[in-house]
């Protein structure tokens, strides 16, 4: 039996659309950087540059002005600043998880989306790092907490799981910048090969760091990726736990719980995924990757999706009932607070979109469906936002005592600067799928059938070899799933 | 000083240079060198070392950087900044070191005595005198925040004449010169009228004599909203001369304030809080406390403190003390006057019986050692009833002694100023001076003091402000403020203080007795000269150098013979008082006007520190609002908010937003005076609303009105907007006899947690601090080095005592003048960002909203030995230190705001924004140098005044002695030595300071109290302040 064919007992299909050659796979990701930008993606583009404008003047007059813009007070003093910082950094999270322990695990399906989903990982940690930095009350000392040699004899305060988060979120961006940077090479090598004009291939080739392609090439690469992924994997782990840290360890009722490590990471798997479906729909409709990214993969991610937001949903009844079992006055008001007090309708908010929506996925046919998979997903990203928000101000804004309670509501500059990290996210990524492989080429190409040393075409050996029409059918339909890819699916 | 060490220069040695650059150079160093430096002008060659601290390399870096920073600070261009020494120092006067002047001042109608700090000229603290009987050590909020308004940048600092379009800025020459002339055709002072409001001064009173007799036709009359003269009236009426009685509350075991908010807003209220705490302290379960019944129509801080309170309208409190005098006769009092016939049979509906029959059988038990005090807002008669009561119950001259009035001339503040408006009406008035007030502001509704300002041809004004009087008057004349200006005050009991002035007047003012001996024609009118002269008067010119610097000095004129109280019966005809005045009806709705708890009467209108204060029962900020019970404003249909309209007949109307108060009498309308100004200043102006017009001359304490619901709403702005404590162990407190009975009751329902933590603790008991070879727990090496002969270590804690803490606020502004804290305006305080480091949290207990008793809770930072706050600061700005001070490093902090999330008691402030950047630089001047001013974005809280330990560190060190042996001994800061603000400003006394390693502390005995406990102590931080259970006392037969 072929490597590389599906074992049908255990449910698994094919990977690419059936005979989608290596040419073709070549050409459909390399062409989208190298043709015109469509019209979609500028209208995009347009919308995401304005709202990263936006947060740039926000942030200006933030730093000029103090955090006072912002609706933060006493006792609230995180707000939409944390919700936003843990919600981007949970965003961040599928990539790894896609990338590295799908990998390890040997999860072949994940090729179609690893490189989508490593480069929302490096957008979404660059938005998450904005926030700690922009919502400090003196950002130009933002370098204080690092252990830099200084001549105050002072070092940071490693008790504190700020400063973990330091440690923590900077050594994820880094890992998984070098892990997204490696797994480009050789598709920098394509579109080197491939480029006409000469800045292009000198840029191409500047980044593809002399790629041929060779043997050992090919050998250094697998190690090393083998490596990263292997060092990654603790991460995926490690950063929403450390995340989770700055609540659980503090004596706060509502955020002092052992629950929060795993139920954080459970957390963010689930709005990684959100995220990564929401953005791979819109780019699979745009540049028509239907042979690539088939219904298949995402109705995976859809049960990944299920399981993560079945478990949050378990980790919200464990916290209630953790609320109630361990007798805490203090905990318990935060609990029925939560759920009946001033900030109700965010709860409610976060069960249904976290809880109930991804139920859904249970019937196969929801599960399939791109408009409700689609909608889906943007709920759980709401959802996922709700829960930081939830968590962050509504276990600070009635704590231990009645005389320091309030409440918090955001202010114009909140709400520009949540969306402006939206437009600073959207503009990267837009960027990103207009000069990069947004498929890892290479990767795809290992799991079609005809990779396989022992592969035997039905009707005789080897490839045809004819030219594909695929170019016109791109470019004619990019809306419409291609009738490979359909028919397919269909059989399916 | 720095810290730093010098430099270690490497020295010079003769060793072979190590380094060659030809074979020649190598073998003949000497040579080789002596020829390279005549070759090249080089150093010899043996000066350069390859060990040295610099290399070139490092020349070429550090000189780089140097040149790009020369070249960077080249771009700012920084203002020319000069530092002049003293060429003539003046007297007493080091740099860094404040200097302490006694003064005084009248204040809410008693002269009070006063320690003022001062740094570098600048007088920035106001602290109570010791000496003085008034003020004991302690001041109230108003009194601390004073400081602010000799800062007012709003002050005018020049004279205008003439008013509207033609107003011109003049000058005190012009004035002069205007004043001779006039006083010239003034001849015997037909029409010529002087306003001012009630005085203590003998200088003020002496000058007043001399212009009587410079213009016998001339009048002065005195007005001031709030007073005493009702209170006056009814001694007048019960004793036939009109007395001011001070109340002994200390000795009294039972008090029953009706209407009276002794505690607050009388007259003498701090003293008064001085001896009430006196009284009420208890330290064990075998100590007596005293009983505090109030009757009042408002939640007050006298209800608040008061172990059972009756909610009852102010109209009615006359018939009740009737029905209380009727009980107290029928069970064999003997009340003088005949008031035991003229209240027989009088009841009073809708209170319950034992507020009649167990509180005269508990005033009856105590007999000759109660109190029955009315308020000012009271007509006389009630006042009267009360007198006989004292009287029958022989309290009087054991608890109630009655002192003639200080200023003998004294009259009517009501009568003499519609006796002015009326001739002023009436044309008999052209030239009238109005020296401080502002009764154009205040005056009743019915009083129309501006319109009759009209008819005068000239009126002159002597004003802190360009405010309401001033604009309509044709000489505005700044006034000095007391900081600025000598003056004399002579309290009720005769104590004489002298006020002098800490700093030239900043606005070029003058005072009012300054002025009045101007009038008066006395040639050494200059403040100095006019005091000095009547002090003379007093204590004749033998020794008057030495009185007057023994005055100066302790701010108490020596050797004086104290005022003693009136004797004598009860002689007046109180029952025919009584019954020419029947009591009023319950019928329909009634307004009561009470002097806000921030700004009076309207004084400190412009004082940001007090529209900031949360008022102490509602936790309003930057307004007032129109107080009704939550069944009044059902009936009106209102929420807090929403608008009301209030209206007098024969008066006018004033629209104000509701505030439902729970505690509040129904049928009453609760209306705050001192708001709504339309010329106070930068602050002041449109705060609030103007109750003044509804207000006339036949109510000013209370009268009836109409109210009705009124369209639109107002944002009321509060600290607090959670009054409950949820069932939650917060500020404790327990009844006398529950606390006999289980004395550690508070450790009961908040134990201290028995378990300790997994990781050995600091032992801040340990006599050594770990530069002295104690353990140390840091991972930094201390920074300083050993010590010979420090003392041991100092373990600084507090307590507080929550049983005589009345909520009055003194401690919020007095924590805000010494920490150099700001001022956010009421949008940010809506916002939640106020910056008070001590807070005063009031809770409402029980589920009646009519009867709520009240838990009160001074919250600062507590200082906790494991402190969430430290642990979570990723850069390590809030710290511990070895004497368990939690302590902020501000140019550390970048403003995480982890540790204010991370703190259980939320006393962690963070400057949002830049509260200081808008501060104008005359308000600079209050600031305390010895405390950093915060920048945006650094969190704030409670040092514990650690600049004020260090202070006292610094001086201890100073008296270091080195015995026979040679050894050396550092003084120990002693029990006392320090007060932090909060504590100093206490009248109380229920903030208590000090070491806890010095086991006779005041502060040890508190913090080992049976009924201590520690806030929150089951989150395990372990705080340093210790909070001591609050006791209430009430009638066993009224529970």
């Amino acid at each position: 039996m072929a490597y590389n064919e599906p074992i049908t007992e255990l449910g698994e299909g094919t990977l690419v659309s059936k005979g989608t050659s290596f040419r073709e796979i070549t050409e459909i990701v390399s062409k989208v950087t190298e043709q015109k930008a469509p019209r979609g993606w500028w209208i995009l583009f347009g919308i995401s540059a304005t709202f990263t404008a936006v947060l740039g003047a926000t942030v200006g007059y933030l730093v000029w002005t103090g955090i006072g813009v912002w609706g933060n007070n006493s006792p609230v003093a995180w707000a939409w600043d944390i919700t936003n910082f843990v919600w981007w950094i949970g965003i961040g999270h599928a990539g790894t998880l896609i990338s590295a322990v799908l990998y390890l695990f040997r999860q072949y399906w994940r090729t179609a989306i690893n490189r989508f989903s490593e480069a929302m990982t490096i957008f979404a940690v660059i938005c998450a790092l904005l926030f700690p930095t922009i919502h400090t009350g003196r950002p130009w000392f933002i370098y204080y907490p690092l252990p830099i040699p200084n001549s105050m004899n002072m070092w940071p305060n490693f008790k504190s799981p700020l400063l973990w988060d330091v440690f923590a979120v900077s050594t994820y961006f880094t890992v998984s910048l070098l892990f997204w940077y490696v797994g480009l090479i050789p598709d920098f090598a394509t579109l080197r090969d491939r480029a006409t004009h000469k800045v292009r291939r000198w840029i191409y080739g500047f980044l593809a760091l002399g790629w041929r392609g060779s043997n050992r090439h090919w050998s250094n690469y697998e190690r090393s990726y083998l490596i990263l992924a292997a060092l990654s994997t603790p991460l995926v782990l490690s950063v929403h736990s450390v995340v989770s840290f700055d609540f659980a360890t503090s004596v706060e009722p509502g955020w002092h719980t052992t629950i929060f490590p795993p139920y954080f990471v459970a957390g963010a798997v689930f709005s990684g995924f959100a995220m990564v479906m929401t953005l791979l729909l819109i780019a699979r409709t745009v540049y028509g990757l239907h042979d690539l990214v088939r219904i298949r993969h995402l109705e995976l991610m859809n049960k990944i999706m299920l399981t993560t937001g079945s478990l949050v949903g378990y980790a919200y009844a464990m916290e209630f009932f953790i609320a109630w079992y361990s007798g805490n006055p203090y905990e318990r008001y935060v609990f029925i607070n939560r759920a009946t007090g001033d900030y109700w309708w965010a709860y409610w908010s976060m069960i249904t979109c976290n809880v109930i929506s991804p139920q859904l996925f249970w019937f196969k046919k929801l599960r399939r469906s791109i408009p409700v998979m689609f909608v889906v997903s943007i709920i759980i990203n709401i959802g996922m936002w709700f829960e930081r928000f939830v968590i962050i101000v509504t276990s600070l804004h009635n704590d231990y005592l009645p005389s320091a309670w309030g409440n918090f509501s955001p202010t114009l500059f909140d709400i520009t600067t949540f969306l402006g990290s939206l437009g600073l996210f959207f503009t990267a990524f837009l960027l990103f799928l207009r000069w990069m492989p947004m498929i890892a080429i290479a990767e795809v190409k290992m799991v079609i059938p005809e990779a396989d040393p022992h592969y035997h075409p039905e009707g005789g050996h080897g490839h045809d070899g004819s030219p594909h029409q695929m170019d016109e059918e791109h470019d004619a339909a990019t809306a419409e799933a291609t009738p490979k890819a359909k028919a397919d699916e269909e059989e399916e | 000083m720095s810290k730093r060490l010098p430099f270690s220069l490497p020295t010079v040695g003769d060793d072979r240079p190590p380094i060659w650059r030809t074979l020649d150079q190598k073998r003949a160093p000497e040579k080789a060198a002596l020829e390279a430096t005549e070759e090249k002008g080089v150093q010899a060659p043996n000066l350069v070392q390859t060990d040295s601290l610099v290399s070139r390399r490092r020349f070429m870096q550090v000189g780089g950087a140097t040149a790009a920073a020369v070249g960077l600070s080249g771009c700012l261009r920084r203002p020319v900044e000069q530092i002049l020494p003293y060429t003539r120092a003046p007297e007493y006067s080091l740099p860094g070191m404040p200097l302490h002047f006694a003064t005084a001042v009248s204040h809410r109608g008693e002269a009070f005595g006063l320690l003022v700090e001062s740094h570098e000229g600048r007088p920035t603290k106001i602290e109570g005198n010791p000496e003085h009987p008034a003020s004991a050590g302690a001041t109230d909020a108003a009194l601390q925040a004073s400081i602010l308004d000799l800062y007012d940048p709003d002050r005018p600092g020049k004279l205008y004449r003439g008013a509207g379009e033609s107003r011109e800025a003049a000058t005190w020459a012009d004035f002069d010169a205007w004043w001779r002339e006039k006083a010239d055709a003034l001849g015997a002072g037909e029409g010529l009228r002087v306003l001012v409001p009630p005085t203590d001064s003998p200088s003020f009173m002496r000058a007043r004599a001399a212009f009587m007799q410079r213009f016998p036709q001339a009048r002065v009359h005195t007005w001031s909203a709030v007073g005493a003269d009702a209170a006056r009236g009814g001694a007048e009426q019960a004793f036939g001369q009109r007395l001011d009685a001070l109340v002994d509350y200390a000795r009294a075991r039972v008090v029953l304030a009706a209407d009276c908010d002794f505690l607050g807003n009388e007259p003498r209220a701090n003293r008064a809080q001085r001896l009430f705490a006196e009284g009420r302290r208890i330290t064990g379960p075998g100590d007596e406390m005293n009983r505090l019944y109030a009757v009042e129509g408002t939640l007050s801080l006298t209800g608040m403190s008061a172990d059972h309170r009756l909610r009852l309208a102010p109209s009615q409190v006359d018939r009740y003390l009737r029905a209380l005098a009727a009980r107290l006769a029928s069970e064999g009092v003997s009340l003088p006057g005949g008031v035991g016939e003229a209240v027989r049979g009088v009841t009073v509906e809708g209170v319950p019986v034992e507020w009649v029959n167990a509180v005269a059988a508990d005033l009856m038990e105590n007999r000759g050692r109660s109190a029955v005090v009315v308020g000012s807002g009271q007509p006389a008669h009630v006042h009267a009833l009360a007198h006989a009561i004292n009287a029958g119950l022989g309290n009087l001259g054991t608890t109630v002694q009655l002192f003639p009035v200080v200023d003998a001339e004294a009259s009517d503040s009501l009568a003499s100023l519609t006796e002015l408006v009326t001739a002023m009406r009436g044309g008999d008035v052209d030239t009238l001076f109005v020296f401080g007030g502002n009764p154009v502001y205040d005056g009743p509704g019915d009083v129309d003091f501006a319109g009759a300002m009209g008819s005068v041809e000239t009126v002159v004004r002597l004003g802190t402000h360009d405010d309401e009087t001033s604009r309509a008057a044709a000489w505005f004349l700044p006034m000095a403020h007391p900081l600025e200006s000598w003056g004399d005050h002579r309290s009720i009991d005769g104590t004489l203080s002298v006020q002098q002035p800490l700093i030239a007047p900043l606005r070029g003012g003058r005072s009012d007795a300054e002025m009045m001996a101007l009038l008066g024609g006395i040639r050494a009118w200059r403040g100095y000269h006019l005091v000095r002269n009547t002090l003379r008067e007093q204590v004749g010119a033998a020794g008057l150098d030495r009185t007057w610097r023994a005055a100066l000095h302790r701010g108490v004129v020596p050797g004086l013979a104290p005022v003693s109280p009136a004797t004598g019966g009860l002689t007046g005809d109180v029952a025919g008082a009584l019954r020419e005045n029947a009591p009023a009806s319950a019928e329909g709705w009634e307004a009561v006007f009470i002097p806000s708890y921030q700004t009076g009467d309207g004084a400190q209108a412009n004082n940001a520190w007090m529209l900031e204060l949360p008022d102490p029962v509602t936790k309003i900020v930057w307004d007032n609002a129109a107080y009704v019970s939550p069944e009044s404003a059902r009936q009106l249909g209102v929420e807090t908010g929403d608008m009301l309209t209030v209206s007098r007949e024969g008066a006018g109307e004033v629209t104000i937003p509701a505030f439902i108060l729970p505690g509040h009498a129904d049928q009453v309308v609760t209306l705050p005076l001192g708001y709504g100004r339309t010329a106070a200043g930068r602050h002041g102006n449109e705060v609030g609303f103007d109750v003044n017009p509804a207000r006339s001359s036949d109510g000013l304490g209370f009268a009836r009105v109409t109210v009705r619901k009124a369209s639109g709403t107002h944002e009321v702005v509060q600290t607090q907007d959670h009054h409950s404590m949820e069932g939650r162990p917060l500020a404790i407190d327990a009844n006398l006899a529950q606390y006999r009975e289980q004395p550690n009751f508070a450790q009961w329902r908040e134990p201290t947690p028995s378990t300790s933590p997994l990781w050995t603790q600091v032992d801040y008991s340990e006599p050594l601090y770990p530069a002295q070879g104690g353990k140390s727990y840091s991972l930094v090496p201390e920074a300083l080095p050993p010590r010979e002969g420090a003392p041991p270590r100092y373990k600084w804690a507090m307590a507080i005592d929550l049983t005589t803490c009345t909520g009055c606020s003194a401690c919020v502004i007095a924590c805000q003048a010494e920490n150099n804290i700001p001022i956010v305006g009421k949008f940010q305080v809506a916002m939640g960002r106020e910056m008070h480091w001590m807070r005063l949290d009031r809770y409402f207990i029980g589920d009646d909203e009519n009867e709520p008793q009240v838990a009160l809770q001074p919250v600062a930072c507590q200082h906790c030995e494991e402190a969430p706050c430290e642990n979570v600061c990723p850069v390590a700005a809030t710290v511990h230190t070895p004497e368990g001070l939690n302590v902020m490093a501000y140019n550390r902090c970048i403003g995480t705001r982890y540790c204010m999330n991370n703190c259980p008691y939320k006393v962690r402030r963070f400057n949002f924004l830049d509260f200081h950047g808008e501060v104008p630089e005359l308000k600079k001047m209050q600031h305390n140098p010895n405390v950093t001013v915060r920048m945006r974005g650094v969190i704030e809280k409670c040092s514990y005044c650690v600049q004020r330990i260090q202070t006292a560190r610094i001086h201890a060190r100073t008296e270091t002695t080195v015995d026979s042996d040679g050894e050396i001994h550092e003084r120990r800061i002693q029990d006392g030595e320090v007060t932090p603000a909060c504590a100093q400003a206490c009248a109380s006394e229920a903030l208590i300071f000090g070491d806890l390693n010095d086991t006779e502390s005041r502060v040890h005995r508190w913090v080992h109290m049976d009924r201590q406990y520690k806030l929150l102590a089951s989150v395990g931080a372990q705080p340093r302040t210790t909070y001591v259970g609050k006791i209430r006392n009430p009638n066993p037969e009224m529970v």
